[in-house]
């Protein structure tokens, strides 16, 4: 079987037993999929601390909209964007967060709040293994989530543009800039680690 | 005014890691980077940068797969709980209805004979099976759709 047609055909058993609300499935895909969500949401909000609830909340969602999923497209795409959605709305409700919140205002007019400082250690220092991740881990903090986000999504992920505009609900163009923008960043500050070597 | 002649290049390397390059894109990359070594030291960093971030190792609390589990089985239950109680409501109204039709054909159908039976008018009888049947099956069914707010509220107050 080609990679696309056991793509497609994972996809269509993962539909079937979502809209069978098939917990043995759910307990596969929270195993396969955990340590990704997980990624993903540190990404997204640049803390640890309200990871795990996220989690949670994006699991039991999927078990509730399961039979959105129509087994079309992969189930990734999916998934990072029900973990999106929830983790933008609990950024809104949060009380903090309507004090010191700025909107987002990018090319593509999403709004967006941004995440505040947080005083735990930064997920990035903590989870650095490689030199060059430790010279990216101080950036990755400052660097903006929106361009986080997609960074990890393109390139953790392997999700395709296209992919990665359907989670994030941009345009394709608005992800590779932000790709380009962030990839900018992330070179520039690396470099100037380097050199103060 | 002059520009950098290797900006366009540094643009194409962009797109090219984003993966959004065309292969013609590919193409005359592939020949600016054969004699450029400073575009070659772009793309590299780049490159390093997405190694970088490969480099990242985050701990997963061991316990989380379990509270994750825990929570799915418990909303699950609620998710079936709620759904029987919607089929049960629903079949509950189909019955009120049929019952409803049905009691209203006998009130046409044999409310004269029965009062002929009787000795008494046709419409005292038409009447007293109204009330005694097709008026309990009415409110029975739209009672039926209204109970899970009924009983939402009752917890409420509980």
């Amino acid at each position: 079987m080609t990679s696309v047609g056991r793509v497609s055909s994972d996809s269509q058993q993962i539909a079937r037993g979502l809209r069978e609300r098939d917990i043995a499935l759910l307990h596969a895909l929270v195993e396969q999929y955990q340590y990704r969500l997980v990624r993903y949401l540190i990404y997204l909000l640049g803390r640890r601390d309200e990871v795990d609830d996220l989690v949670q909340e994006t699991w039991v969602r999927v078990l509730e909209r399961g039979r959105s999923y129509d087994g079309r497209s992969r189930f990734e795409p999916w998934l990072f964007a029900i973990a999106r959605n929830l983790t933008i709305d609990h950024m809104r409700r949060r009380k903090t967060w309507s004090l010191d919140t700025a909107l987002d205002t990018d090319d593509d007019e999403e709004q967006v709040p941004r995440s505040p400082a947080s005083l735990d250690p930064s997920p990035f220092v903590l989870a650095a293994r490689t030199e060059d991740a430790q010279r990216l881990a101080q950036s990755m903090q400052t660097l903006d989530f929106i361009y986080r986000e997609v960074l990890v999504l393109r390139f953790q992920e392997d999700l395709s543009l296209q992919e990665v505009a359907t989670v994030i609900g941009a345009p394709v163009s608005t992800v590779a800039s932000r790709i380009y923008r962030g990839l900018q960043t992330l070179r520039a500050l690396l470099d100037g680690a380097k050199h103060e070597n | 005014m002059k520009t950098d002649p290797h900006a366009t290049i540094r643009d194409l390397i962009d797109k090219t890691l984003a993966g959004g390059a065309s292969p013609e894109d590919d193409q005359s990359l592939q020949e600016h980077l054969a004699a450029c070594a400073q575009c070659q030291e772009y793309l590299s960093a780049g490159n390093r940068v997405i190694a970088g971030l490969g480099g990242f190792s985050f701990d997963v609390d061991p316990g989380l797969e379990g509270k994750v589990l825990r929570s799915l089985r418990v909303r699950a239950q609620q998710l079936e709980t709620a759904q029987s109680n919607r089929r049960r409501i629903m079949w509950g109204c189909v019955a009120a209805l049929v019952l409803m039709i049905t009691g209203s054909w006998v009130v046409l159908e044999f409310g004269n004979l029965i009062a002929a039976e009787l000795n008494l008018p046709p419409m005292q009888v038409q009447r007293l099976l109204l009330a005694l049947w097709v008026l309990p099956s009415l409110c029975l069914s739209l009672l039926f759709p209204a109970l899970p707010l009924l009983s939402r509220r009752e917890e409420r107050f509980l």
